[in-house]
């Protein structure tokens, strides 16, 4: 009843959706994830981005890149592979050609970032930083690095912690690290970015995994592996949430893996996120985010949640 | 570009899997181009998960919208049997399209198998603008059952030059023999005459096309059918490599592009492709 009482009038009977996650307010917990939003301006017209709690952009490296060969995508069940490349623009040309929009785009910024090298995260990291109408900043730590023989930064917790340090020590900003669900300790990558100073963790980056044509006998994808998305991780996204969340390492969880609706948003919430990404949903259904926005209040009116707040964590014991 | 719901008013199939989706509600689409294209899914749950890309066969502006599938997945199979009344969300029009057709040029429309749509679309769009005389459809299949929609071909004025790889209809031979012929006649009777190719089909036949339009020096436009998840060039998946840049996008560059934009393949069984 207090809460509802601060409301204007005419919506004493709205939940509240706002929430702090990894030093960003937002207006509901609802965001839209890297790689799967470009850079906003070409959901344009689609989704009112006012709607959203936040989107994440395409992962920024310090100087353009262009990508994998072709096929670089492949159709699974409820799920999809790709193996893009981590084509992006670079910083300069994120400055100058995304930002002006996003700078008035009507919800909050992060950018998504990485390097091929620790030099390079730095250096990325701490120019993303700097500029004006970036929010906040998410580490991709599933690259290769290439001086360790082509492991992911992010799969060593102690390669990890080094790396989140020494992007913490230049960024001012929020700083969000997209953890690798390839690992058999999702927890122990949890602590490392929470020991080293990283705000929030997103969990979980895509799956690796692989397809066939069995006719052609050949891999579908050019690279023959790539990430795994879509509502076929989603179970694997909500166990991995669920551990870091019970292991309480002491910054919020942003899940990611699978959300197509908001009754699955509210599952991340239960299991312990604070804050949702929409991703490959987005390709099926532009408009998806605005309506996990609205399925979530929904959610919440229909059960008597005044507070989305209330269920973060909020799992109750036993089947 | 909008994104609605439609529901398919009639599901007309043409056999060997072809089949022609009618969908209502479809206005937005009537400024549609030939060669653009909609990214379709019918509301039947996560799997298939993706939407899939297809080719605008004709619009009329009283929102109607047809498309011509042909049954060789999960999606098309499903929508190969949906009942009319049935939901379907579409995103569209997406992509570029093919040039206007022009008085000064004799334009060649290379279609393959179901690559046909939008080349019955260019020879609709010539033929409202009084044009028909100045394309020429060039319609290859397997067999005579991949060669679909000739009579709405013919009521436009045109006469197919149709070819079957198995002899059973047309010229027997690949579509790209038939339209080799048919530079050659061009070329014998009005070496003046300006050609343009439009073309659409699998990614061999387009190669094959260009292959030939190169040493004649003939503005080649090729529509291209490529993996995509998202029609707006968020996803990145169908990335053609190109000669101005490492990659375009069949989705938000194309899928219409110069042959002359793109890097094509030498022919099968060479070591050196120069062209084009």
């Amino acid at each position: 009843m207090t809460t509802s009482a601060k409301k204007p009038p005419g919506e004493e009977d709205r939940p509240l959706l706002a929430i702090t996650c990894g030093g960003i307010d937002f207006r509901n917990p609802v965001l839209t994830a890297s790689g799967t939003f470009g850079y906003g301006k070409e959901f344009e017209g689609l989704v009112p981005l006012s709607c959203i709690g936040g989107l994440v952009t395409k992962g920024i490296s310090p100087n353009p890149r262009f990508g994998n060969p072709a096929p670089r995508i492949c159709e699974t069940a409820s799920g999809m592979l790709n193996s893009i490349g981590l084509e992006n623009v670079g910083v300069g040309g994120f400055a100058s050609e995304k930002l002006p929009f996003l700078r008035n785009c009507g919800t909050k910024v992060l950018v998504n970032f990485f390097g091929t090298t620790f030099d390079e995260y730095v250096e990325c990291g701490q120019q993303l930083g700097r500029l004006q109408g970036v929010d906040g900043l998410e580490m991709n730590v599933s690259c290769p690095n290439i001086k360790a023989g082509g492991i992911e930064f992010g799969r060593d917790p102690r390669v990890l912690g080094d790396l989140v340090r020494a992007c913490r020590s230049v960024v001012a900003k929020p700083l969000w690290v997209k953890l690798t669900p390839n690992t058999s300790d999702i927890v122990a990558l949890a602590r490392a970015c929470a020991e080293n100073g990283a705000d929030a963790v997103s969990v979980i980056n895509t799956i690796t995994g692989m397809a066939i044509d069995a006719r052609t006998r050949r891999p579908r994808l050019a690279t023959v592996f790539g990430g795994l998305s879509g509502p076929a991780i989603k179970p694997i996204a909500l166990r991995m949430v669920y551990q870091i969340h019970r292991a309480g390492i002491g910054i919020p969880i942003c899940g990611i893996g699978g959300i197509q609706t908001g009754m699955d948003a509210v599952e991340f919430l239960l299991a312990g996120a604070s804050t949702v990404q929409v991703g490959t949903q987005n390709f099926i259904d532009p408009a998806c985010s605005e309506h996990v926005v609205r399925e979530v209040e929904e959610f919440c009116r229909q059960n008597s949640v005044l507070d989305v707040r209330e269920l973060v964590g909020a799992l109750a014991d036993g089947a | 570009m909008r994104y609605f719901d439609a529901r398919i008013i009639e599901n007309r199939a043409l056999g060997n899997g072809y089949f022609v989706l009618r969908l209502g509600g479809c206005a937005s689409l009537s400024a549609s181009r030939p060669g653009q294209f909609l990214m379709l899914r019918g509301d039947w749950g996560r799997d298939p998960l993706l939407p899939r890309p297809m080719s605008l066969l004709s619009v009329a502006p009283e929102g109607r919208a047809d498309l011509l599938g042909r049954s060789v997945g999960r999606g098309t199979k499903l929508l190969e049997s949906a009942s009319p009344g049935t939901r379907v969300s579409v995103l569209g029009p997406l992509g570029n399209g093919f040039p206007d057709p022009a008085a000064s040029s004799l334009d060649l429309l290379v279609a393959g198998g179901v690559g046909m749509p939008p080349l019955l679309m260019q020879a609709e769009h010539a033929a409202r603008r009084g044009l028909v005389d100045r394309c020429e459809m060039i319609y290859g299949g397997r067999t005579s059952r991949d060669l679909v929609l000739l009579g709405e071909m013919r009521a436009l004025g045109l006469a197919p030059h149709l070819s079957t790889e198995d002899g059973s209809v047309g010229r027997r031979g690949r579509v790209t023999a038939a339209l080799e012929a048919r530079i050659e006649h061009h070329r014998t009777t009005h070496p003046e005459q300006k050609l343009r190719i439009m073309a659409c089909g699998p990614r061999e036949m387009l190669w094959a096309v260009a292959r030939i339009a190169a040493p004649h020096a003939i503005e080649c436009y090729l529509s291209v059918e490529e993996q995509m998840a998202c029609g707006i060039g968020v996803c990145l998946g169908c990335a053609m490599p190109a000669r101005s840049r490492p990659f375009r996008y069949a989705c938000s560059e194309g899928p219409v592009f110069l042959a002359s934009d793109l890097v094509i393949p030498p022919a099968p069984g060479r070591s050196v492709g120069g062209a084009p």
